[in-house]
């Protein structure tokens, strides 16, 4: 299994070139640039419909490895299917990876998603979490954070907070399905490569979350990506761990996490966000931080 | 564009891509309204602008990181994470 150490280690080929219609400093195409510096050409990458889907467009792709795209609720089935295949063809060493957002993964996938899951196929599942129906114009999903506003729970006299709806504990969930469920974040790319390659050589299902922070919907300067990505992370927005046979491991621990309101401030989805908005986000992370934390290298789910 | 010039004009059934990365030499500055500009004196080839490039416009040889004009849109994140300040933003002449 291949391990990296620091940035300098991550392997220098690149099968993902610039050019790609996706907006300035986007995180999503970040990541599965980064995902192919592991997984490598011999990559079969299933897209739910999303904002990646809109990478390769005829006559020009930004991949250098192969790529399906199909409806947004059978990402999941398709590269089970692919899977089957390639194992009646005896191919083990291809890899099988579906790359979809959080639309398709928390709310109109899920069915597919989880019956997968549950067969334990082979498959590397990376679901790159916008927290928004992003393409279609940053519509709620349900991996949208209280407190946001998007374009179907717009703040307004009558409601100040936006989103009132708490996200799903999506990793929590599939974690449940006794596979491999990790998260990651953009701003620790070997830490994410790490956990793609152990995926990689696992004989089941991997499922890895990446926060994909999304310029246009969360309304930052593009410049940001990296350091919001990381304020997720130390503010306790995003915490990462990995689930493995019901075992949490938390991969980055700190003694004291960052006030949200550093997260909140560089962008304009949490603006106007009322203060006993901001008291109640906090409160919802300081709940699930402990939760982590009591559950650290013991059984969770 | 008239409807003669479209790319997949005269294509039957299914378009496949046989070139691949062919996106490569899609123009992609015409985006951009700033440019990072690298100096090679205050570079420690830490591969972090490399590493966070989202269009995969920085190319890494061994005498550093190479800046692909055509590809870069501008986003200006290896300015705001280079450690050193050895990435630096120009305004694009308009």
């Amino acid at each position: 299994m291949q391990q990296f150490k620091t940035l300098k280690d991550l392997p220098e080929q690149d099968y993902f070139t610039g050019g790609s219609s996706a907006c300035a400093g986007c995180g999503p195409s970040m990541g599965l640039k980064l995902a192919l510096k592991v997984l490598g050409p011999e990559t079969i990458i299933v897209n739910a419909s999303g904002c990646m889907t809109l990478l390769p467009l005829y006559p020009n792709t930004p991949l250098k490895a192969s790529w399906i795209h199909n409806a947004i609720e059978n990402a999941s089935s398709t590269a089970a299917g692919a899977r089957h295949g390639l194992d009646m063809l005896g191919n083990k060493d291809m890899n099988v990876v579906v790359y979809a957002g959080d639309g398709a993964t928390y709310d109109i996938g899920l069915a597919s998603l989880s019956a997968v899951a549950a067969k334990n196929e082979r498959i590397i599942y990376i679901c790159y979490n916008n927290q928004s129906f992003g393409n279609t114009g940053f519509q709620w999903s349900t991996a949208t954070p209280y407190g946001s506003e998007t374009k179907t729970t717009p703040r307004g006299k009558n409601n100040p907070t936006g989103t009132t709806a708490v996200n799903k504990d999506m990793v929590k969930i599939m974690g449940a399905h006794r596979v491999y469920a990790a998260t990651a974040s953009l701003a620790y790319p070997v830490d994410f490569l790490n956990k793609l390659s152990r995926a990689k050589e696992r004989d089941g299902f991997s499922y890895i979350e990446l926060l994909g922070a999304c310029t246009a919907g969360w309304n930052y300067d593009p410049r940001l990506t990296i350091r919001i990505s990381k304020l997720a992370v130390r503010c306790g927005m995003w915490p990462m761990y990995e689930i493995e046979n019901g075992i949490l491991t938390l991969n980055k621990d700190f003694s004291e996490l960052k006030p949200i309101d550093e997260f909140l401030k560089l962008q304009g989805r949490y603006r106007a966000l009322p203060q006993d908005g901001v008291d109640r986000l906090q409160v919802l992370i300081n709940e699930h931080w402990a939760e982590l934390k009591e559950y650290n290298g013991q059984r969770y789910v | 564009m008239r409807e003669e010039e479209l790319p997949y004009k005269g294509i039957k059934g299914i378009p496949i891509i046989k070139e691949p990365g062919s996106a490569a030499k899609v123009n992609r500055g015409s985006w951009r309204l700033v440019r990072p500009v690298h100096h090679s004196e205050k570079c420690t080839k830490c591969k972090i602008c490399y590493t966070y490039c989202p269009d995969a416009a920085i190319n890494w040889t061994p005498d550093g990181p190479t800046i692909n004009l055509t590809s870069c849109k501008g986003c200006m994140i290896c300015v705001e994470e280079c450690p050193t300040d050895a990435m630096t933003e120009e305004k694009e002449a308009t």
